[in-house]
């Protein structure tokens, strides 16, 4: 089942999970992303993500998770193993006020699609998001 | 293991108390290995007499019978008499030393010249601390910066008056946390003045420690703090070197524990003295760095991350407050700092 969820066609833009705990955060993404004509789906910690991305199976399919780090309770290190694992289709795109070069290059080898570090520019994260999402549409197709 | 930092101690009696007398009495109370046992001037109104009555230390206007009462291993005179000089070569007990004159002087100079190189040093081990305290609170900066670009970017196509209002309120909230993370820094960073002597109560240094060294630890990470404060007496010394003591044991213990442990602090007081406990959940200090770690330069952390200043200068300002810090630590079971500072209080 290599797909598992993501078989059905996404709406619109596709649709993005956020992962951080900051209320503000999470806000800023939410306009960012539902004026550039994604669906977004929140959680506020790793759990919740976990949480989010494997509840109702048919109307909750991800396209690209955005994933803090430093988080309480299940940190984004450990939610986004757990999504690699279970998603390996799904790009996952590290948000990150705390910047760490050895995290930044660990993550990227073990297949993170961006690294990127609050504040981002609107523009790079929309377009980081494009590429995520043409390359999750590209592995869809593939299949 | 326990390493304690006690030495043999010299007893010394200082005789003057003008402004030589005092700064010699300044300096020797702060020496780890220096026991003011007595002080005695004319003039029984002296500074030095009154610094020395604070600090429990016996005075008198009588020179001589300090000395025959008192028994010391060198007596200072830095009265400039030459009276009492020649009195004192008849009187002085057979194994007490006399210092006197110039010799007395030139101990003084010297005295002087150590106070400026240590707060030199004092200085450049905050600015260490400063260095590495300031990486993590950029990095606190970047949540609430990226509310203020991100919502502002909103507001330039934001028509709605209620939209726009709820917008506005977020990123003053935000700048305000940013205001609030730099101030704590600008306290820090602030250059002290070590003849600034202050009641400090320590339950209040330990909670502004936490809140510069261990904030984002407990707000991100797995790291809980515990604190069990007793409600203990102020102490004696120089608030902005004391939160320095505290600042950098407590960024120690939250850096061992990468990420995940429960830091516990507690206060407690007896006999006099106050005790200060800072303990962690890390892996412990190796038995062969014990009796290291409080020499200067030597350090176990990554390049950039520590300068091995730290633990020097916290255990040079705990001495020279009249104190002792101590180390228990097994390997696999955290670390325990014993911070022990004497109750003297300003009157």
């Amino acid at each position: 089942m290599p797909w598992g969820l993501h078989t059905k066609d996404t709406p619109g833009q596709g649709r993005i999970l956020i992962v951080d705990d900051e209320d503000d955060i999470r806000k800023v993404l939410r306009l960012t992303l539902t004026k550039a004509g994604y669906d977004v789906v929140e959680a506020d910690h790793g759990g919740k993500g976990i949480e989010a991305i494997g509840a109702d199976d048919n109307a909750l399919m991800v396209d690209v998770i955005i994933c803090d780090i430093r988080m309480p309770k299940i940190n984004g290190v450990e939610a986004i193993t757990f999504f690699q694992r279970q998603y390996p289709s799904v790009p996952v795109i590290v948000l990150t006020g705390y910047p760490d070069q050895k995290m930044a290059t660990e993550l990227l080898n073990r297949g993170v699609y961006d690294y990127l570090v609050k504040p981002v520019d609107q523009d790079k994260l929309l377009e980081s998001i494009a590429e995520a999402m043409a390359h999750r549409l590209a592995l869809k197709h593939d299949h | 293991m326990r390493v304690d930092l006690a030495r043999s101690t010299i007893r010394v009696i200082i005789l003057g108390a003008g402004k030589g007398g005092t700064a010699l009495l300044e300096l020797f109370t702060r020496s780890p290995d220096v026991e003011v046992v007595g002080m005695a001037d004319l003039n029984p109104d002296a500074p030095g007499l009154r610094l020395a009555k604070n600090l429990g230390i016996p005075t008198t206007t009588d020179a001589l019978a300090l000395i025959a009462e008192r028994r010391a291993d060198l007596i200072v005179d830095v009265t400039g008499d030459p009276k009492l000089g020649a009195q004192l070569v008849q009187h002085k007990p057979p194994r007490a030393e006399i210092l006197g004159g110039k010799a007395a002087l030139l101990i003084w100079k010297l005295a002087q010249h150590e106070q400026d190189l240590r707060d030199q040093l004092i200085q450049a081990a905050k600015l260490a601390c400063i260095g590495t305290l300031a990486s993590g609170i950029a990095h606190e900066i970047n949540n609430p910066l990226y509310t203020i670009t991100g919502l502002s970017e909103h507001l330039r196509e934001e028509t709605r008056p209620e939209v726009i209002r709820d917008f506005v309120e977020d990123i003053i909230k935000s700048g305000r946390r940013i205001a609030d993370i730099v101030q704590d820094l600008n306290a820090f960073a602030r250059r002290s003045h070590r003849e600034e002597q202050c009641n400090v109560n320590l339950n209040h240094t330990l909670d502004e420690a936490v809140k510069m060294a261990a904030r984002r630890a407990t707000m991100v990470d797995q790291i809980k703090v515990v604190t069990q404060y007793g409600d203990v007496p102020p102490v004696r010394g120089n608030a902005d070197e004391l939160l320095q003591v505290f600042v950098n044991l407590v960024t120690n213990a939250v850096q061992a524990m990468e990420g995940q442990g429960t830091l516990t602090l507690s206060t407690s007081s007896a006999n006099g003295f106050v005790f200060t406990t800072i303990k962690d959940t890390g892996p412990g200090i190796p038995y062969n760095n014990l009796n290291q770690i409080f020499d200067p330069f030597f350090t176990t952390k990554e390049q950039g991350k520590g300068t091995g200043l730290g633990l020097h200068i916290v255990r040079d300002i705990v001495i020279q407050h009249g104190g002792r810090v101590t180390v228990d630590s097994t390997l696999g079971q955290g670390a325990t700092f014993t911070v022990k500072l004497p109750v003297l209080q300003i009157p």
